[in-house]
């Protein structure tokens, strides 16, 4: 049996292309073929979870069936009453999959591959998103077969970049100009090898031959620090990078060539001045999602229920809390738990600083120097949190 | 712009890269040749590229490179190493080193598929070690890590039904690396059975070995490792005299300095390196290790019966083992003794009569570099048998290769003095 992962190795792109060929021509002479673009979805969407990942795919059904259901009957019930109640119910129970399949590791880790499909995270912020906006009253139809559509989306099913209902929606039923879809097929092709740059050079490289000398170095060295692992520290955070960039960028060229804008998940996060900036350059689908859904949301209840008196003390609670819990998205561990509050109190540290500095903003110098200093600061705070995140300190330890 | 000339522009540089892609991968053309640097690096490199591939291989053993095969004792580039003797004293021959850690016979098998027109009617060096005559015989990862497909492919291009070729195809089969590939493993089965090939088949096989051929071509010189500055500190430490009793002096202090953190004289760098820690506890370990019985002497028969279809000039040297440590470790030498009588008499019996066996010199000093890897003393004293092969003018060789010796039966012949005289 013939299984593709997606964007696993460069016939991979050959196979695709060649199946959305049709779909390209027909926009580049303004017209969508919309189902032609399902049927291609659907079978490419087969071939990630057939053979040996079948069980994927059957929990895949069960749980977009589920999600349509919840999405759906929510739809039905915002349109008549609001009961702030009846919404958290219908998140709760958005999440109950994905948090399954999370906790399950932690508390039965045989069983760990039970519910679990490739993309269920990613499928899940799509739909969490949706129920949130239907209750802000953004959202006003459920469309039962356009909500399958935008959830599963081909390019993007494995792992993101996270799209918001409303703006897929708004491509998806227009075709683009010819120079609007000229100017997208050259940033398709710009960002493809791009990718093939990012993932299939530089992620192996460090990935696959870099990473694994430096984990041998620091496991003969021993539990301390030792010049393996900040080696280990570095490579690892470059290959995290280019591996999920590179990824991205082809997430992101196959939806252009569908004639979708699916949004950037990296913004050359490495020139970011601090931490701020950094969420705003990585992964930003994702942080700009936890941004809109939890953070403010959080602020927002706390000064409504006040809390806290102080305004500032509510955003450091708020990015902590934020920072935790996609700490824990990521999966029911120690260092990823860690690696969440690092980053939320480095958040809460470096909004402190930026107002220290914005008061005495005569006192502390403002030049190039200092610019560079806090990228490399950013730098290696980040380098160390991913150190964290890699687990590798989990196996050096324990 | 017009928007179709916009559209060339995006994808026209597209295009164009698959066509280069295609013109260097696909049509006939050669790149080959190497600087004589490169050559020279290549030969001592032991890089598992230079190995799978082919151009290299090629280009050098159509010079004055003789083929040296081997495993992890080619690593071993003290100053008495065969590649340092060789290029300090001028020799007429230089060493190709072929092999490395877990290069057995089916893998050198393989190898040899890319040099069979280099190894006809030619000379070669064969180092076997008795090491690899394990019960399981070769190591699927080991071997996985020298093979390539330029190798099967080429295989397959010349397989014409043979003993050997169906015995050949049947041990690829049985390792993952052989079944890895559908095209291949096809084929392999038809091999197997003696079926011919089909005239499609054959072409698609050309069309591989021209892509594959054309990759080893552009892309083996990357990342070579460097061992030549090993063989060029090697020759200014060597005295300018090639008389043996000098050598092995000069070799007998240098094993001697280099040998005494340890009581089983093994080099001190390696002593640290692998064995320290574990010394304890690999007193009497082997002494239920057993090489007598083993499928490796079935893929020894496909080298003999390859270099038997090229008349291949082999002498072949049987490394001895550290007696120090294997008295520690209480491997039974009586065993090995028979072990050595077996590959002995598999290589003459047909006619295969250049044959060193080192054995009895497990005990002297300094002769080997540290547990199973001859160095110092050991290499100046294969270089005493190398060194008049390499004069004597060559002649066509012919060899008398037996079916038998693929035989489960031989595999698993016990090898007694009786048992080996009867055998048939």
């Amino acid at each position: 049996m013939i299984n593709l992962q997606p964007y696993g190795n460069p016939q991979y792109f050959v196979y695709l292309i060649i199946a959305l060929l049709p779909l390209i021509i027909g926009i580049y002479n303004g017209y969508r073929c919309r189902w032609y673009q399902s049927l291609i979805s659907l079978v490419f969407i087969f071939l990630m979870f057939d053979g040996p990942k079948s069980h994927q795919g059957l929990m895949l059904i069960f749980y977009v069936i589920w999600q349509w259901i919840i999405v759906g009957l929510y739809m039905v019930y915002r349109k008549k009453y609001n009961n702030k109640w009846i919404f958290y119910l219908a998140v709760i129970l958005s999440i109950i999959p994905v948090a399954t399949v999370k906790i399950t590791p932690a508390v039965a880790p045989d069983q760990s591959n039970l519910f679990g499909f490739l993309g269920i995270s990613y499928l899940t912020f799509r739909a969490v998103g949706m129920i949130m906006e239907i209750r802000d009253g953004f959202i006003k139809e459920f469309h039962p077969i356009l909500f399958i559509e935008f959830l599963t989306f081909m390019p993007t099913i494995s792992s993101g970049p996270i799209d918001r209902y409303r703006r897929w929606i708004k491509d998806y039923n227009v075709v683009p100009d010819r120079d609007k879809y000229l100017s997208m097929l050259d940033k398709a092709v710009h960002y493809i090898f791009l990718g093939f740059l990012y993932k299939f050079l530089l992620a192996h490289l460090f990935g696959s031959i870099i990473v694994p000398k430096m984990s041998a170095m620091a496991i003969a060295s021993g539990k301390g620090l030792s010049w393996g692992l900040v080696g280990y520290m570095y490579a690892w955070s470059m290959d995290l990078f280019f591996d999920f960039a590179g990824y991205s960028l082809f997430a992101v060229a196959i939806s252009y060539l569908m004639g979708i804008e699916t949004p950037m998940n990296f913004n050359r996060p490495w020139q970011s001045k601090n931490l701020k900036e950094f969420w705003n350059r990585w992964h930003m689908t994702l942080s700009f999602w936890f941004r809109d859904f939890v953070f403010m949301r959080l602020v927002y209840a706390m000064m409504k229920n006040k809390v806290f008196k102080n305004k500032n003390t509510v955003s450091n609670v708020a990015y902590v809390l934020d920072m935790a819990l996609m700490g824990f998205w990521h999966g029911v561990t120690w260092y990823y738990v860690a690696y969440g509050l690092l980053h939320g109190i480095g958040l809460a540290v470096n909004d402190t600083w930026l107002r220290f500095k914005k008061k005495h903003q005569d006192k502390i110098p403002h030049n190039k120097f200092t610019k560079c200093f806090s990228i490399f600061l950013t730098f290696n705070v980040v380098c160390l949190s991913f150190l964290l995140f890699s687990g590798f300190l989990n196996t050096l330890w324990f | 712009m017009k928007s179709s000339k916009k559209l060339w522009m995006i994808i026209g540089p597209v295009i164009t890269a698959f066509l280069i892609l295609g013109v260097l991968l696909l049509l006939p053309l050669r790149f080959d040749h190497n600087s004589k640097l490169s050559e020279e690096k290549a030969a001592v490199s032991l890089s598992p590229q230079i190995f799978k591939g082919r151009q290299f291989k090629e280009q050098a053993l159509s010079g004055k490179y003789v083929p040296f095969f081997g495993s992890s004792e080619l690593k071993r580039m003290d100053p008495y190493h065969p590649s340092v003797l060789a290029a300090k004293y001028h020799r007429n021959y230089r060493p190709f080193l072929l092999g490395n850690a877990g290069t057995q016979c089916l893998t050198q098998y393989f190898a040899m598929q890319t040099i069979l027109s280099q190894l006809k009617d030619k000379k070669a060096v064969f180092i076997i070690s008795p090491q690899w005559f394990v019960a399981k015989g070769d190591d699927p990862n080991a071997f996985a890590y020298y093979y390539s497909k330029l190798q099967a492919i080429t295989w397959l291009q010349h397989e014409n039904g043979s003993k050997m070729d169906k015995y050949a195809a049947r041990r690829l089969l049985q390792m993952p690396s052989g079944r890895s590939d559908k095209f291949i493993k096809n084929l392999l089965y038809k091999a197997k059975f003696g079926h011919k090939i089909t005239r499609f088949d054959r072409f698609r096989l050309d069309v591989d070995a021209n892509i594959l051929n054309h990759e080893d071509q552009l892309f083996s010189a990357v990342g070579l490792n460097n061992n030549l500055n090993k063989i060029k500190r090697g020759e200014k430490r060597l005295p300018n005299s090639e008389n043996y009793s000098v050598l092995d002096k000069h070799a007998y202090s240098y094993g001697k300095k280099r040998t005494n953190n340890n009581r089983f004289r093994i080099n001190n760098n390696f002593y640290k390196r692998r064995l320290v820690g574990y010394v304890k506890g690999l007193k009497g370990e082997q002494k239920n290790f057993d090489y007598r019985k083993s499928p490796e002497y079935g893929d020894l028969e496909l080298v003999l019966n390859q270099f038997a279809k090229t008349h291949t000039n082999v002498l072949f040297i049987i490394p001895p083992i550290n007696s120090l440590w294997t008295k520690y470790t209480g491997l039974n030498s009586k065993m090995v003794q028979q072990t050595d009588n077996k590959i002995v008499h598999q290589l003459k019996s047909q006619g295969f009569n250049h044959v060193v066996d080192l054995n009895k010199y497990g005990s002297e000093p300094y002769f080997m570099e540290d547990t199973i890897h001859i160095g110092y003393r050991g290499w100046v004293k294969v270089d005493e048998y190398v060194r008049p092969f390499m004069k004597e003018k060559n002649k066509k060789v012919n060899y008398d290769i037996k079916n038998k010796f693929y035989s489960y039966k031989w595999q698993q012949l016990f090898p007694s003095k009786k048992n080996l005289t009867n055998f048939n």
